[in-house]
């Protein structure tokens, strides 16, 4: 897998943040949580980007954030190279090019209407139904591989499982013959013996139709196993981004390196190496000041806890928003462990 | 996790079915399942969704609601006396211990031995903890109402001491469910459930709904107690991968059957049944190679139109033509003594299981025998003392 960056990028955020007016005094003084903070990504055809984060990182208002689902607070969001108008909401064209699939199948599909008129609206409003709205229709069931489709095309949401579900809203999605595909948490409501089944088709399509994916998911082994790309998130901020197997073999920021001794892993033949997290993820409303990690985080500086660490790489396209990586502040003389990656002996 | 030769029993399930609904229309959610737990062992029991595990301890515990119905079999608690928790002392005499029939006694005598014998901790805290009551109040209450003979100051006493137990400040007393984060409420809920010292935890999706840093977290911490404590686990999950690393003996739910049953390793390196081998290949991995992992086809059975024979058939690679027809036995298998159980035919007489379901059950030979799986263990090892020096 080899992760392709020639050329423009179909999707690309540049320092994209959302802020959410909270309305309860509950939330403190302030009232705004700091849900996704100055974020920049881009995705290209034919290759999957994830998001790994732990539940409130921001890493499903970023998905809202690109399917203009959300309007952001600051930033821009650029459509193969051109700038989208932000101040007017997502025209059709958008609507064709970026598509959102949900977490939760029993949810996101409308118990009244069966396959066919699921698939058939998105063709119809679209004008792509063609000569033969149900030929279109069962061609969408076989690209998702739901066969033999004419056995499903008749059917309800309830008729269907969990996994066929989740077929039924990717294969929704692709009925407008989309180029990017944001994919949210799509296998977390599913059994395990099926997740794989549904990550294999997002590969497939990423294979054969040169999608654009973004997988978001809080589960960092199955981001390397389909993702070329992950990026993690702590808190609303990007905190590393790197190749997949580069991140997961040699995570340069703490918080990784702490989602990784976390997973669980049947392989790993001891587990003497968690150390604890000592504590929990911070409040957004009023998020730690420089690194959002920093009261947590074992190799915590005095810079650390004042200024907001900017991206520093670490390898070839790898790169890490920690003080630890600052190559002009000398990293090695200070922790070497983290700053080596946490092992590149191996 | 080294596990005794032979354990004493706690608690004993023989053929225990449970169906919801009457007559043709039932839905046979557990079907004939056999299981031991022993004293201190961690079982962990896994499936997925509608495989019945749940169903499985809400009947063991008495906690089935309505339509649910316990159409047959038996669950024997031990109840033994107290003072005899070590479990390894073999001289002397021998504590004799009272069995409790679980399935049709009397009310009072399962309200004797549930939460201060048999403790239940569900899925989800915010759900099952009450939002109008402080947490100190919700422990007084079991507390009152289970233990007569304490005052209120030792009540207050007991219930700080329960939430050090479970690392959380004695202040917190005073706060409601709302107020505390998603970890903080599953701790209260095993505070609760340890309050009366009970000897079996039975565990229902207890980390299903947390991030898997505060998962590992509750899960370091219930390991430690339960070296301290010395009471058993039922442990109900769908992540069999978490299981292989806290259970001493996993056993796998499908359809309403519990299908295999084995020690926690050689499960996952040596599969037997054509399921769990299934499962064990559906988690990427964090190591090694990239190699391109199918899961398991098909889609878990409807419980009203179970396939007949054995219900995993349809989706399984190996099946014969018995299969579909006449259910699988109950085969007891693994070297001397057996200690493992598998309900396939693959594995019975003349049949001839295949390769992939007869790998070694030593877990080295098992690891240098696959796909070059060991040498990426090796590799993850290196790279995490690395990080950690």
């Amino acid at each position: 897998m080899t992760t392709a960056r020639e050329g423009t990028p179909l999707l690309e955020a540049v320092g994209i943040t959302k802020h959410f007016r909270a309305r309860s005094s509950r939330f403190g003084r302030s009232g705004i949580v700091h849900a996704a903070e100055d974020i920049s990504l881009s995705l290209y055809p034919g290759s999957v980007t994830a998001v790994v984060g732990e539940s409130g990182s921001g890493k499903s208002t970023l998905s809202r954030l690109l399917a203009r689902t959300h309007k952001p607070t600051a930033g821009s969001l650029r459509l193969r190279g051109e700038p989208v108008d932000l101040h007017r909401p997502a025209d059709r064209a958008y609507r064709r090019t970026v598509q959102l699939v949900l977490q939760d199948p029993f949810a996101s599909l409308n118990p009244v209407h069966d396959v066919n008129y699921i698939l058939s609206r998105p063709l119809q409003i679209h004008g792509l139904g063609g000569r033969d709205l149900r030929e279109s229709v069962l061609d969408l069931l076989r690209r998702v591989s739901l066969e033999p489709a004419e056995q499903f095309i008749d059917k309800y949401p309830h008729e269907l499982s969990g996994g066929q579900r989740q077929r039924v809203s990717i294969a929704r999605c692709l009925a407008v013959q989309p180029q990017v595909l944001l994919a949210d948490e799509p296998v977390s409501m599913l059994d395990v013996s099926i997740r794989l089944g549904i990550l294999n088709l997002l590969a497939d399509l990423r294979d054969r139709e040169q999608l654009a994916i973004l997988y978001v998911t809080h589960d960092i082994a199955s981001a390397r196993y389909l993702a070329d790309t992950i990026m993690v998130m702590y808190a609303g901020r990007v905190v590393e981004v790197g190749p997949a197997d580069r991140v997961v073999n040699h995570p340069a920021h703490p918080y990784t390196q702490l989602l990784l001794s976390a997973a669980p892993d049947p392989e790993s033949p001891d587990r003497d190496s968690w150390r604890g997290s000592a504590g929990s993820p911070p409040s957004l409303v009023s998020p730690p000041s420089g690194c959002r990690f920093h009261p947590r985080c074992p190799f915590a500086m005095a810079i650390c806890s004042t200024d907001s660490p900017p991206q520093f790489p670490v390898d070839d396209g790898h790169v890490a928003a920690c003080w630890l990586h600052d190559a002009a502040a000398g990293a090695a003389n200070g922790h070497p462990s983290t700053a080596t990656g946490g092992g590149d002996t191996a | 996790m080294t596990a005794p030769a032979t354990r004493r029993p706690l608690l004993r399930i023989r053929n225990l079915s449970v169906d919801y609904g009457f007559g043709d229309d039932a839905v046979h959610a557990v079907d004939g399942v056999d299981l031991d737990i022993g004293r201190g062992e961690v079982v962990g029991l896994a499936g997925e969704s509608g495989s019945g595990k749940s169903t499985l301890a809400y009947a063991v515990t008495r906690l089935l609601r309505e339509p649910g119905i316990i159409v047959g079999g038996e669950a024997t608690y031990f109840e033994w006396p107290e003072g005899t928790d070590g479990g390894d002392e073999s001289s002397g005499a021998q504590p004799v211990p009272v069995e409790v029939d679980l399935l049709s006694s009397d009310r009072s005598v399962i309200h004797r031995v549930r939460w201060s014998q048999i403790a239940v901790v569900f899925q989800s805290a915010l759900h099952s903890l009450n939002p109008v009551l402080r947490v100190g109040t919700l422990i007084d209450d079991v507390l009152r109402a289970h233990e007569p003979s304490m005052g209120p100051r030792q009540r207050r006493e007991r219930a700080a001491e329960l939430l050090d137990l479970v690392g959380i400040s004695a202040d917190r007393l005073r706060s409601y469910p709302h107020e505390l984060s998603g970890g903080m409420r599953q701790r209260v809920m095993i505070a609760l459930a340890l309050a009366l010292r009970p000897r079996l935890l039975v565990m229902d999706e207890p980390t299903t709904a947390l991030d898997v840093v505060i998962q590992r977290e509750i899960l370091t911490e219930l390991m430690d107690l339960r070296a301290r404590l010395g009471f058993s686990v039922l442990f109900i999950t769908h992540d069999l991968s978490l299981l292989i690393e806290i259970a001493d003996t996993i056993a796998v739910m499908y359809a309403g059957r519990l299908v295999e049953k084995a020690p926690a390793r050689a499960l996952f390196h040596a599969p037997r049944h054509p399921y769990t081998y299934g499962l064990t290949h559906s988690f990427p991995s964090l190591h090694g190679p990239h190699r391109t992992m199918t899961g398991i086809d098909g889609s878990p059975p409807d419980l009203r139109r179970v396939p007949p024979g054995c219900p995993f058939h349809p989706r399984c690679a190996w099946a014969l033509d018995i299969c579909a027809t006449d259910r699988p036995p109950d085969l007891e298998i693994g070297g001397i003594p057996a200690n493992r159980r598998v309900q396939c035919w693959l594995h019975e007489g003349e049949h001839h299981a295949p390769a992939e379901l007869a790998a070694a059950a030593d877990p080295a030979g098992a690891a240098t025998a696959a796909d070059g799986r060991r040498a990426g263990q090796v590799a993850g090892a290196t790279a995490r003392s690395g990080g950690a020096s």
